[in-house]
């Protein structure tokens, strides 16, 4: 394995040149550049690791906005109503999702009870599984596990536990374990704890990174501010009770996590999308909910992919906050059926305080689905209203049809770009916080080898976002495959190449590929950024 | 497809109960005639309207399907406030689910006076397949309806039995209610599309 670090210097074609130089010469062509933001760009890795658990404000101009004003006196309301909730009516009750089946395997575990922890531990199927979750409160008291029932570990989340008052008894914080090739990841977030673990090739940086989004997900449908309540009630306080039904948006999220590219970059992917078709469904949004109060964000969305969003002037959407957003549409099967009304926190907007989400899908014969944030708990109604008016003009205008034909052909391979040694691309476009990658094609065929394709992606993402030595460019070519990753002001490019390529024809298509997204920006990315 | 009607919700309705006792199950099989044995929580509340006919009057249910999760417990007054019934749902094979039950009976008494209460025994067909799987005594809850002035029902949403009985009483109550006037619907925010609902059922 020849590994060039920061290769590809000075001689090769203009494109490609070196470093910080070559983003501005390329400016003016660098796919996906775009002035409007609206969606807060996180810069690189690191930020957006250390600002993903610091609290973004949401609003462009500090933390004090408006907003946050009138939804501070709505959340005082609820999470006032939030801690009546009577905990001792619901102490040593749990479990009991009483359905048919539940009961019949409740019955089954009646019988199992003793064996508790080392039944688990002892089946090599649990224990090789490729990564680990646990959640438990401070207290050592289990709340999630991946794999299995909590309640049957409670041996290891008290020794988790242990580790962690351990190290916090001498002030200080534990954030990983190495032990051979496992990686044990801590995140301490009081009152919760959180564990990974995890023998893929996952960097340290990247499971904290994976476990805040868990954290993240945990805050949205609870709020940070309910969870310390909460806790500060009773230090014992089982925290299912309030989680229940939450297990299968963990679940999710953790699936996605380890498949989706999106957190790995810390980006959204469009539904490719004709501009006139884009801009129709936008305006659309607009012209049905301007005028109504508190509304904070409009968006359509569908397959994890964003078709169009809107958002009061002078707040932002953040991409993590965005990602628990389509993790909540994509679980929830039962969307697809009904119109909903429920209280959706974002962490990154507001950890404290719930917005209230219309969420329903556009049409029976249409995959998108429509959500309606907005700060006002009676508006249901309203936004109803708004929203049949909003599908009976888009079906006027064909844009359903629009839609479902983009959700049926739009995905592209990189057959597309013309560039014959080029296997698969990652492309993000910073300033928008949008990426765009091409399907799966030959060698990346089956589960597995895509999730092998992933696995390198991480390592290269890991490679050029590395704390002590980041690189901008990272070229290394290996007996099955070449790897490319490029990181300049405007973009951040991972891509595969076939082994053999010579440098100088990865060069060309490489910059072939740049062209190519240059050419097709309009359609992969929203590069505007409508406001109501 | 494309016809555009809206019309009023004649009649608001709120199902409530602890978590899977079997609320949305009950909503589908009114609604959509079909069940579905998998379990997905509700997230917040889900609201769908069917129109039934009584005695020659064409009545249009909305109905609020709310999550049992008592995280949502703050929520819950917009979703009762101003219904004509509620639908309190307790799992016959799951004693425990009873103690929410009455809870909500309670709130119900306490903050809507006008709201009748229809106390609803889910999974029936789990009983008739095996009586031994009853943890709620049937006696038991009709003194207690009684006590409540509610009335009671027990129901399958998987055979669908009494489902349809449940629902056409709540409206034939409202309906024979002196107090009820159809011409004028309480609350003109209530106007909701009935297109698709229009298709699938009634
Ligand atoms: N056999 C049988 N199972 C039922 C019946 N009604 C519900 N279930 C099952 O019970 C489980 C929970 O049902 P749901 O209707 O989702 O419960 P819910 O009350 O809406 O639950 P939350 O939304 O969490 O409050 C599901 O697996 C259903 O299939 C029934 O009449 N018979
Ligand atoms: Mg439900």
């Amino acid at each position: 394995m020849a590994d060039s670090g920061t290769a590809a210097e000075g001689k090769a074609a203009p494109a490609l040149a070196g470093g910080e130089a070559v983003g501005d010469e390329l400016k003016d062509d660098t796919p996906g550049v775009s002035g409007e933001v609206m969606l807060v760009n996180t810069d690189s890795f690191e930020e957006c690791n250390h600002d993903l658990d610091t609290q973004f404000s949401g609003g462009e101009d500090g933390p004090d906005s408006p907003l946050r004003k009138v939804q501070r006196e709505q959340e005082n309301e609820l999470v006032g109503g939030m801690g009546n909730v009577s905990l001792a009516e619901e102490e040593g009750k749990q479990g009991s999702e009483g359905s048919g089946e539940a009961v019949a395997a409740a019955a089954a575990d009646d019988s199992e009870e003793e064996c508790v922890d080392e039944e688990y531990l002892h089946s090599p199927e649990w224990i090789q599984k490729e990564k680990h979750v646990f959640i438990l409160s401070e207290s050592g008291k289990p709340i999630y596990t991946r794999y299995g029932k909590e309640d049957r570990l409670v041996t290891l989340f008290g020794l988790m536990q242990a580790l962690v008052s351990f190290v916090a008894d001498s002030e200080d914080v534990i954030r990983c374990i190495v032990a051979g090739d496992h990686k044990f990841v801590f995140l301490v977030k009081s009152p919760m704890i959180l564990v990974g673990v995890s023998h893929s090739v996952a960097s340290i940086p990247q499971l904290i990174m994976q476990l805040t989004y868990v954290h993240n997900q945990i805050v949205s449908v609870l709020t940070g501010s309910a969870l310390t309540r909460m806790f500060e009630k009773r230090r014992n306080y089982d925290f299912r009770h309030l989680l229940g039904g939450t297990e299968r948006l963990l679940d999710n999220l953790l699936n996605m996590l380890d498949s989706h590219p999106s957190f790995l970059l810390g980006g959204v992917q469009c539904l490719p999308l004709a501009t006139a078709t884009r801009d129709t469904i936008t305006q659309t949004i607009i012209q049905y909910c301007s005028k109504i109060k508190n509304l904070v964000f409009g968006l359509i969305i569908c397959q994890n992919q964003l078709i169009s969003l809107v958002r009061m002037k002078k707040f932002l959407l953040h991409p993590a906050d965005l990602h628990l957003l389509f993790n909540l549409v994509n679980a929830t099967e039962s969307l697809k059926t009904s119109e909903n009304w429920m209280p959706i926190c974002l962490p990154k907007f507001d950890p404290n305080g719930y917005l209230y989400g219309h969420v329903s899908y556009l049409a029976d014969d249409c995959e998108a689905c429509l959500l309606l944030l907005s700060v006002d708990r009676e508006q249901f109604f309203t936004l109803s209203e708004a929203k049949q008016k909003i599908v009976d003009r888009l079906r006027r205008h064909h844009c359903l049809e629009g839609i479902n034909t983009a959700i049926r052909t739009s995905a592209y391979t990189v057959g597309a770009v013309g560039a014959p040694e080029l296997r698969h691309f990652l492309y993000k476009s910073k300033t928008t916080a949008q990426f765009t990658c091409p399907e799966y094609t030959a060698p990346y065929n089956t589960p597995e080898q895509q999730r092998q394709l992933f696995g390198l992606y991480q390592q290269l993402h890991h490679r050029v976002h590395s704390v002590s030595r980041p690189l901008k460019m990272v070229y290394m070519v290996m007996d099955t495959h070449t790897l490319l990753g490029w990181v300049t002001k405007e973009f951040e490019l991972y891509a595969t190449l076939e082994p053999l390529v010579t440098k100088h024809n990865a060069i060309v298509y490489i910059n072939k590929l740049l062209r190519w997204i240059k050419n097709e920006e309009n359609k992969l990315f929203i590069l505007s950024s409508p406001t109501f | 497809m494309d016809r555009k009607m809206y019309r009023k919700v004649d009649m608001k309705v709120v199902m409530l109960g602890q978590m899977s006792c079997g609320k949305t199950s009950l909503v589908e099989r009114f609604i959509y005639k079909r069940f579905n044995s998998q379990y997905q929580a509700t997230i917040g509340a889900a609201f769908g309207a069917c129109c039934v006919t009584v005695q020659g009057c064409e009545v249009c249910v909305g109905l609020w399907d709310t999550a049992g999760s008592e995280r949502y417990n703050a929520m819950s007054p917009l979703y009762y406030r101003g219904a004509k019934a509620a639908v309190i749902c307790y799992d016959i094979t799951d004693d425990e689910s009873v103690e929410r039950a009455k809870f909500w009976a309670n709130e119900i008494q306490l903050h809507e006076e006008e709201c009748r209460v229809y106390l609803c025994g889910t999974k029936l067909d789990l009983v008739l397949q095996d009586p031994k799987a009853r943890q709620v005594d049937l006696h038991d809850m009709l003194d207690y309806a009684e006590t409540i002035n509610g009335r009671l029902f027990e129901t399958s949403s998987k055979t669908g039995e009494n489902v349809q009985e449940l629902f056409n009483t709540i409206v034939q109550d409202y309906v024979g209610d002196p107090k009820t006037d159809l011409s004028a619907p309480q609350d003109s925010s209530f106007r909701l599309h009935t297109q698709r609902i229009r298709e699938k059922c009634c």
